[in-house]
């Protein structure tokens, strides 16, 4: 054994894997965070607690009734949406329709938020029509406006994830189809329900856990206390009562939740949602029946009447443009760059480690089930509460650093965090990928770490990588999480701009910056879908 | 009899014209070159191809007008013949009915066909727990109880082991003489199929280069472009 490779296996035997080095880091980060707010208590009359009271358990009752139903109607229009498309192949405007699935999927959620009041709000299209009809739609605010948002937001993921899965299907079966002569029930049977089945256990873990944390929308669209989150419930306990360590009791019992419903669901064999391949139209048997005909009109119909307005809401903004030519625009638009290109190296950095800790762990599938449990360990990240994570860690490093300095810091590490469920999707199967294809070769030329990085893992990866990076950059870009919290003075990014301008009714302007949030959001996406798919 | 008459495909960086007799019952090796358009040709036969001209016919009848689901052939692909969630027999009924309600005489004849092909053993395995040569075993199961008169072959050995192969090809004739069926059957080694042929057709850049008896076609000297492929 030449001397360097002994080196080599030495080292590599010492030190532990880099990606759970990262693991263990994001660990330590939240449990620094756990006690940064512990210690700070709440002053007299701290409600803190490792009980939740029965206000928490409502809550989170309700969050998960919530998030239950938004979870069904997104996995059921986006299914029927995706099922939809894939029988009808060429059509004119089903590009358009693409690319408004594509934009709806990385809208800010304040865009969506923003868009689902303009059009179903009180003096939105919609319910004007409605009074013209004689019917009085109830207000926009309470549970169904939440539901309709987090479908909004939804249901265009489980699209594409769905279209992706839908067209794996070998072609050797659609032909099998046509010779068999396979009804559009022998067609649902043979070809979609086994994907369903595959694809919805590991969907449906990814929008619960979104919806139950869900901030924003719960925030704006409830309509009152009655419908929170636990994440809305830290908010309040921080920035209402300033309860620090209430605001802890209450982080931790929405982390041990989340930790349960990803261990349900992974019962169920949830695994990662595949960001699936090249979306290519197969001909199907099914494709003239009557029936689906009508079907497919009506699911194309509705996702497209429900999702397009609310997406294209923010050309109101078109007329507000000169708001935008301002200092105070310019500075928000600087700080959203500089944060959201930080988070979103950081974020691919933790996806590319963490993948490849999970890719180590499978060790060329010897042992699939330690890589499918990491991989949805990375799904609980979701149910992190940013709030909490970034408070408590500003409060070890208070006294130390200045608040903006801070929150330059502490606002990207989070938002990275927040983006990796996200990015890790792109990333790992790829990854592993090469790692079943080469593994062996690699292994028996002796590269190692880096050198095997280099050579046989960057050629898959750069186009993945580029795609992770465009998006993670497109969510911290549009977030309104930690930045409602840390946002103010120095620190002000575009979407909290758009949050002031919102509470303050100047809605036009508001739009204005929304346009230009789903510009940029829309454009990076683009970009990184030409790269992953070239 | 199946008579391929200038059947014409055209595809950008591709055309193939295609003619070519078989006589009834008899089994025709097509060999030639990868990307020779072997395998366009059966799907022409088959109805996954649009043809710009020319005629396919069996026993006389044109089929250009016939879905794929109404011709009289039935295909097996070298790889993705079954369904992964389906077990052997359940794959196998699918020839019958493709809804799955079997009654107890249809549930016979799977159990026959699947006999037939030696697997007798094995009707509730999924996919993924049968061999390359199972799996190969169960759709040629299923294009027995689809009862069409045309069987066609693409590659499908082609990824199993030389005695496996043998096998194969030996239960392919044989299934042939016992149900009378016309066979079309393209194959990367030509010394396997030199027993069984009645016919080899070689298939290079898009045509039937030349066709003839199996122990006229294997030896050197016919064409060049055959000697060429055959390496002699």
């Amino acid at each position: 054994m030449a001397p360097r490779v002994a080196r080599a296996r030495l080292l590599s035997a010492r030190l532990p894997h880099p990606g759970l080095i990262a693991a263990a880091v994001i660990v330590a980060l939240l449990l620094a965070a756990l006690v940064g707010l512990s210690s700070a208590g709440g002053g007299a009359g701290s409600t803190a607690s490792l009980f939740p009271s029965a206000y928490l358990r409502g809550v989170a009752r309700g969050a998960a009734l919530q998030a239950g139903l938004s979870t069904l109607l997104s996995l059921l229009l986006g299914t029927a949406l995706a099922l939809a498309l894939t029988r009808r192949g060429t059509f004119p405007g089903r590009s358009l329709i693409m690319a408004v699935i594509t934009a709806a999927t990385v809208a800010p959620t304040l865009v969506i938020i923003f868009g689902v009041i303009a059009i179903f709000g009180r003096s939105g299209p919609v319910p004007v029509f409605a009074g013209q009809m004689g019917l009085a739609l109830p207000p926009i605010y309470g549970l169904h406006g939440i539901v309709l948002a987090h479908v909004v937001m939804n249901a265009p993921l489980v699209a594409r994830v769905m279209l992706g899965a839908l067209a794996a299907t070998p072609a050797e079966h659609s032909r099998l189809g046509q010779m068999l002569r396979f009804s559009s029930l022998d067609c649902f049977r043979h070809f979609d329900w086994p994907v369903i089945q595959r694809e919805w256990p590991g969907l449906a873990t990814f929008i619960f856990l979104l919806c139950f944390t869900s901030f924003a929308v719960v925030l704006s669209l409830g309509g009152g206390p009655a419908n929170a989150t636990l994440e809305v419930a830290i908010y309040q306990a921080l920035r209402l009562d300033v309860d620090f360590a209430r605001a802890a009791s209450i982080a931790l019992f929405q982390i041990t939740l989340s930790l349960g419903i990803v261990l349900a669901f992974s019962l169920l064999g949830a695994r990662l949602p595949d960001t699936g391949g090249h979306i290519a139209a197969r001909p199907r048997p099914d494709a003239n029946s009557r029936w689906l005909k009508v079907f497919d009109v009506l699911a194309i119909g509705l996702a497209v009447l429900l999702i397009a307005p609310v997406v294209l809401s923010v050309v109101t903004g078109i007329g507000q443009l000169h708001s935008l030519a301002n200092r105070q625009v310019l500075d928000a638009a600087i700080t959203s760059m500089v944060l959201s290109a930080l988070a979103a190296v950081m974020a691919v950095s933790l996806a590319l480690l963490l993948a490849s800790a999970a890719e180590a762990a499978a060790d060329g599938l010897r042992n699939p089930h330690r890589a499918r449990l990491l991989d949805l360990a990375v799904l609980a990240i979701l149910g992190l509460p940013p709030f909490a994570l970034v408070t408590g860690l500003f409060v070890l490093l208070r006294g130390h650093v200045s608040l903006a300095s801070a929150g330059l810091v502490l606002v990207p590490l989070v938002n990275a965090l927040m983006a990796l469920p996200f990015v890790y999707r792109l990333i790992a199967p790829p990854l592993r990928q090469s790692a079943e294809r080469h593994g062996r070769l690699s292994a028996s030329l002796g590269l190692d770490g880096f050198a095997r990085l280099r050579i046989v893992a960057w050629p898959v990866l750069k186009r993945p990588l580029a795609a992770a990076l465009a998006l993670s950059g497109a969510l911290s870009m549009g977030d309104f999480g930690v930045i409602a919290l840390f946002g103010g003075g120095d620190l002000i990014t575009l979407p909290y701009l758009m949050a002031e301008r919102m509470a303050a009714y100047r809605i036009d302007e508001a739009g204005a910056v929304a346009l230009v949030l789903v510009t940029v959001a829309v454009s990076l996406t683009f970009i990184a879908d030409r790269a992953s798919d070239a | 009899m199946l008579e391929l008459d200038d059947l014409i495909i055209r595809y950008p960086d591709f055309t193939g014209r295609y003619s070519l007799t078989v006589a009834r019952g008899a089994l025709c090796a097509v060999i030639g070159p990868s990307g020779g358009g072997k395998t366009t040709m059966l799907h022409a036969i088959a109805g996954f191809e649009p043809v710009l001209g020319g005629a396919a016919r069996f026993d006389g009848h044109d089929l250009a007008a016939l879905p794929p689901a109404l011709r009289p052939c039935s295909l097996l692909f070298q790889n993705h013949n079954l369904f992964p969630h389906l077990t052997a027999s359940q794959n196998v009924a699918l020839g019958l009915k493709p809804g799955l309600s079997l009654s107890k005489a249809e549930r016979g004849i799977v159990a026959d066909a699947l006999a037939s092909v030696g697997l007798d053993g094995e009707p509730h395995r999924l996919p993924g727990e049968l061999s390359g040569g199972q799996r190969q075993r169960v759709a040629l199961a299923r294009a027995l109880v689809m009862r069409r008169p045309l069987l066609l072959l693409d590659e499908p050995f082609g990824a199993l082991d030389p005695g496996l192969r043998k096998a194969m090809i030996t239960l392919t004739d044989s299934l042939r003489r016992q149900h009378g069926l016309t066979v079309l059957m393209t194959i990367h080694t030509p010394s396997d199929i030199g027993h069984v042929a009645d016919l080899v057709a070689f298939v290079a850049e898009g045509a039937v280069q030349c066709v003839g008896p199996a122990h006229e076609m294997l030896k050197a000297g016919r064409s060049a472009g055959l000697d060429a492929f055959m390496g002699v």
